[in-house]
């Protein structure tokens, strides 16, 4: 056997005896702690908000949370519009006002 | 230019501009491939990790000056290894037993791999514990090599990088890599014969 044939075995050795990996080697989410360092090493110039930290594009966020907004609006209105009937009528009505002229001196 | 190329073209454009976005794709991307070098190459999870982290933080700062001499993962890969090098010399400098929570993990990983599989799954339980004691004894040796020698080693042999990379990333010639990497075998060899007390397979 070559010394370059021994080597290439050794290499593959090498990667059969690590190709599994422990359960220890599976990455952690480095996304949120590079995020965070960031921010505070830019003094917030960059990933200021939860909104832009986020992996999907912000549009779609701040769409559906304008919509949400919108349909809890409209759904307490339904339930509370019903609820208000007619204006009570006032059983109390106001006296009449009379004008006192003043009297002659 | 190829369409490939042109893309990633693009997308360092983005980049270069500061875009949030196109460096969260990048973390995705990368950080796997990343992790496991520095893993490897400091023998810590916790070291490992936060030397993760600030790999994407010096490639934000420093895109700006990527030429595209090299691959885009070829230059992360390069600041990577220059940042860890530089860790296990300060860590070095400081005493800290590096391989601590490495041996450690060794000790845990039988139990934690373990879990979750039935006496079923496992045809030849024999093999399976031999071929889990080889691999915690090469995760061992190989924190134990130099970081000159564990480098190339980790590079070529671990992540199949080719030796055009290898020597973008070290920034050695051919012929040093080679020979580096030749040494480390060696080195790596006689170190998992001596740990297994009888000629490695």
């Amino acid at each position: 056997m070559t010394e370059a044939d021994e080597n290439d075995e050794l290499a593959a050795d090498l990667r059969s005896a690590l190709k599994g990996g422990t359960t220890e080697d599976a990455p952690p989410d480095v996304l949120a702690g590079f995020q965070k360092k960031l921010r505070e090493r830019s003094g917030g110039k960059f990933y200021e908000d939860g909104w832009s930290t986020s992996r999907h594009p912000p549009i779609n966020t701040y769409l559906i949370t304008s919509l949400m907004m919108l349909a809890i609006l409209g759904l307490i209105y339904a339930l509370l519009a019903p609820l208000s009937g007619e204006p009570v009528p006032v059983e109390n009505a106001p006296q009449p006002v009379q004008i006192i002229s003043p009297a002659a001196p | 230019m190829e369409p490939e190329d042109k893309e990633e073209a693009r997308f360092i454009a983005r980049l270069a501009s500061r875009d949030e976005r196109a460096f969260n794709e990048l973390v995705v991307l990368y950080q796997e491939r990343v992790f496991r070098i520095l893993l490897r190459m400091l023998g810590r999870r916790d070291e490992a990790e936060d030397m993760a982290q600030e790999v994407f933080v010096q490639v934000f700062k420093a895109v700006g000056t990527f030429r595209g001499d090299s691959k885009l993962s070829t230059w992360i890969y390069r600041i990577a290894v220059n940042l860890c090098k530089n860790r296990v010399k300060y860590l070095k400098r400081r005493r800290t037993e590096a391989q601590d929570e490495y041996e450690a993990m060794a000790e845990r990983s039988p139990m934690t791999s373990g879990s979750g599989v039935t006496s079923g799954d496992i045809h030849r339980p024999d093999q399976m514990v031999e071929g889990m004691q080889l691999e915690r004894v090469v995760q061992l040796c190989i924190v134990e090599l130099d970081p000159d020698f564990r480098e190339v080693l980790i590079l070529r042999d671990v992540e199949d990088l080719s030796y055009e990379e290898l020597c973008e990333v070290t920034g050695l010639p051919d012929g040093t890599v080679k020979s580096r990497l030749h040494r480390a075998r060696a080195m790596l060899k006689q170190a998992v014969e001596r740990r297994m007390g009888e000629k490695a397979k």
